[in-house]
């Protein structure tokens, strides 16, 4: 009988190891690489509104009589805003590239973009390019630098309206 | 989807038997999955108590008091803490078997669907408060784990802005987001309590603490590996580089990895379809109709027996409404009725031995009822033959006996084991219909009712009323508890034990060749 | 039927507990019936019947009995349901030798012997239960 309960300790003390093996591999094994070796981040993330479609304008005298009495605003400014256009080169590459949509009801609030982008670290030229309005040609916003990322760097850039625009860290 | 069930079960039943050889029944940790559960859930409690009196929230506060007690105070706050992580990771693994078992054995059918839909949000609960808790911490490991989990969520349209903004640079981050998350961490194990709580309401004679030798002996595996490999933070958290690679607790962040493969919205609509499917398990088909247990009033005292020995709490004493002078009468409840006949096996009324007229005790099951049992019964032993004949009382959910009848075995199968009241057995070896008598059903801490093999077992020990009559010769009975996969084991000790009755037979027939002998 | 065979209801057989009594009166009738039944000589599936029926009655009185020894903490309780437990194997016995024939000869000794069987639990054990209500 004591022999039977000592082999039947030993069993257990046996399977309690093995547990715990495996409690103790797999709360912090295999790790995991969301990002390869060697690679760099780069996350783009603003929430900024662009221009309303169109300039307010005066309401005429037939336009106001036309609206109920007490909707009779004299000046009336569109709400909806345009998309906001923003580009993302790296090395004269694009890689990002968006026409972002105002969010919202009314699509008159802000444009939302969160980007992640693994790059290769190393030497890069970047440039950002934003548009706010309704141009056709050229850049509001252009930012243009020389960056080196360390192999496992995260750069975050968001955008706030003036200046450069966009915010580097 | 049946034959992949049964092969489940097979493999459990193959499993079960040896832990059952290890550890023994009363201690096999297999028979009672969720027990342990709760008993880690408890030792998480405790240590996170520990821990949050010693936890500084705010950036690097967060990081660093977690430091200094898995450092400077490694003999007992890293200890606690690696128990904390420990004992959580460990019930994941019990909730996940435990699901496995309780699906693969049918126990969630029935009025047993209570049991089983309480169980889904817990599933949800336990993964928010390990991620929950995991982020407190602000080592890099939380840092992955906010980024993902914020990514993730943005991916439903509930926010205006998404929430992973808030972890784009070390400028973007809030104090008040731990707040948070602290608040989390402490509800979301509440809520989870309450419903381990609603989670039992249905079960009666619950058992929510493991055997004593299995606690000790699991606690103390934790124990080791806390002081062994100790829990330790990846480094404080910074945003302006990125967590890769990372060490993840993979029985909690297993959902990270598996986002950046499918993608989040498989994740989310897989998670809502799938949680959806689990509620609505207990009603898939094929469902059987059971009917429930009746009461009959003429033969019921209100002796209380079968309330008591229900597992289900389906049976209260109610007062009396025919009248009669007893204060009380059994109320079966039909929604909590799984019509397992455990009741009628308490009854003291259940006795063959009423041959006038109908067999009604004062509970009895519809379908099969004890007077159809009795002729059953009577049915098989009228066909044996042989000496050394056999009366074998077996379960409908374990190992099926009808397979063994012959010329001197006659089997009866029963909803469960504890649909037997003692007296059959008495009935049997007093009248000679059978040389002795085999009671077998679901092995100890398998019974698909819970209780039905527990309570046979002290029914015939006389622990439990109602009591096998002592004057019954024990040498006559035979108990062998066995699963589907013990059907060699099974036969062998029936042959064995039948040997032993030709031999009792012999010897009582022929007492002067015995006494000569001797 | 000798009329003084028949177990006769005495007062000192009532406890002043109504379930109680009620259960003690449906005994002595049925066993009344067993009496009967032997001395009619009717063939021995009668006396089974009605040797069952008392089985399972006092089966379940004694089961209700103890529930209230147990709810009202009677310091006896163990020693009074070992004497049940003696009591249920006694009624087994008898009922076991009548069905193996051993009373064939001897109706007046069974007849005397379930007498004395049902009349001494009351007169000794159950008694003293009267004390446990007031």
């Amino acid at each position: 009988m004591k022999m039977r309960q000592g082999i039947q300790l030993i069993a257990q003390a046996a399977i309690y190891t093995g547990f715990a093996f495996l409690l103790a591999y797999f709360s912090s094994q295999p790790p995991y690489e969301r990002v390869p070796a060697g690679s760099a981040l780069i996350k783009l993330s603003f929430a900024h509104g662009a221009e309303r479609v169109g300039a307010c304008h005066k309401r005429t005298y037939e336009e106001l009589m036309a609206l109920a009495p007490n909707m009779r605003a004299p000046i009336d400014c569109p709400r909806q805003r345009l998309d906001v256009k923003v580009h993302m080169k790296l090395d004269d590459q694009v890689i990002y590239q968006a026409s972002l949509p105002p969010t919202g009801l009314h699509n008159d609030g802000a444009s939302i973009t969160y980007q992640r982008l693994v790059v290769p670290s190393g030497y890069h030229t970047l440039e950002l390019g934003l548009i706010d309005t309704d141009r056709t040609k050229g850049y509001d916003y252009l930012s243009k630098r020389q960056i080196t990322l360390t192999p496992g760097q995260a750069l975050a850039i968001d955008f706030k309206p003036g200046g450069e625009g966009f915010v580097y860290e | 989807m049946h034959s992949l069930k049964a092969l489940i079960r097979y493999c459990l039943m193959w499993v079960e038997g040896w832990f059952d050889w290890a550890f023994g029944p009363k201690w096999n940790p297999t028979y009672c999955l969720g027990a342990l559960g709760y008993f880690y859930f408890w030792i998480v409690g405790v240590s996170g108590l520990y821990l949050y009196i010693f936890m500084d929230s705010g950036i690097p506060a967060s990081y660093l008091s977690v430091e200094y007690l898995t450092h400077d105070q490694w003999w007992l706050g890293g200890v606690m803490r690696s128990l904390h992580r420990y004992a959580s990771d460990a019930m994941v693994i019990m909730v996940a078997l435990h699901i496995i078992r309780e699906f693969a054995f049918d126990r969630y059918r029935g009025s047993r669907w209570f049991s089983w839909v309480t169980g889904v949000p817990m599933l949800w609960l336990i993964i928010i408060a390990g991620i929950t808790g995991y982020w407190l911490v602000w080592d890099m490991l939380a840092q992955y784990v906010a980024i993902a989990s914020t990514e993730l969520l943005d991916w439903l349209p509930i926010f205006g802005e998404p929430i992973a903004r808030n972890f784009l640079a070390t400028s973007h981050l809030d104090g008040r987001f731990f707040t948070l998350l602290i608040f989390l961490h402490i509800a979301v194990p509440l809520v989870l309590l309450f419903i381990m709580w609603l989670h039992l309401q249905r079960v009666g004679h619950a058992r929510i603490n493991p055997a004593r030798g299995l606690a000790v002996g699991t606690f103390a595996m934790l124990l080791v590996l806390s002081f062994i490999s100790p829990a330790t933070s990846q480094g404080i958290a910074d945003l302006s580089r990125v967590a890769s690679p990372v060490e993840l607790d993979w029985f909690y962040m297993w959902v990270y990895p598996l986002t950046d493969i499918v993608g989040p919205a498989t994740i989310w609509i897989g998670s809502f379809v799938g949680t959806i499917v689990l509620i609505l398990i207990p009603w898939i088909p094929p469902i059987k109709k059971k009917l429930p247990a009746v009461v009959s009033l003429d033969n019921c005292n209100g002796c209380t027996r079968c309330a008591v020995d229900c597992p289900f709490n389906a049976i209260i004493m109610a007062p009396r409404s025919d009248g009669a002078v007893f204060d009380f009468e059994a109320q079966v409840d039909p929604d909590l009725c799984t019509s397992c006949g455990i009741c009628v096996g308490s009854c003291p009324t259940a006795t063959p031995f009423r041959r006038a007229s109908a067999l009604v005790p004062g509970i009895d099951l519809q379908d099969p009822s004890l007077a159809t049992l009795r002729d059953e019964m009577e049915k098989q032993a009228a066909k044996l033959t042989t000496p050394g004949s056999v009366m074998i009382f077996g379960c409908d959910r374990s190992l099926k006996v009808a397979k063994f009848k012959s010329a001197s075995i006659a089997t009866v199968s029963l909803p469960c084991t504890g649909m037997l009241p003692p007296s059959f057995i008495d009935y049997v070896i007093s009248r000679k219909l059978a040389a002795g008598v085999v009671v077998t059903g679901c092995r100890r801490g398998e019974c698909h009712y819970r209780l039905g093999q527990a309570w046979m077992e002290e029914r015939l020990d006389g622990i439990r009323d109602p009591r096998l009559r002592e004057r019954v010769p024990r040498e006559r009975l035979a108990r062998f508890w066995a699963a589907p996969t013990d059907g060699r084991t099974f036969a062998r000790d029936i042959e064995q034990f039948q040997r032993t009755l030709i031999d009792l037979d012999s010897k009582a027939t022929d007492p002067e060749q015995s006494e000569a002998a001797q | 039927m000798k009329a003084r065979a028949l177990i006769k209801w005495r007062d000192e057989f009532s406890l002043g507990i109504a379930a109680v009594d009620h259960e003690h009166r449906e005994l002595v009738s049925l066993v009344n019936e067993v009496l009967i039944a032997m001395d009619q000589e009717l063939d021995s599936d009668k006396v089974l019947d009605a040797l069952g029926e008392v089985y399972a009655k006092i089966s379940a009185h004694f089961a209700l009995e103890e529930l209230h020894m147990r709810r009202e903490s009677y310091h006896e309780y163990m020693i009074h349901k070992e004497d049940h437990e003696r009591l249920l194997d006694e009624i087994r016995e008898l009922m076991d030798a009548y069905e193996d024939g051993e009373y064939l000869e001897n109706r007046e000794v069974f007849i005397s012997e379930i007498t004395e069987w049902f009349v001494s639990h009351f007169s000794s054990m159950d008694a003293k239960l009267h004390d446990i209500r007031t």
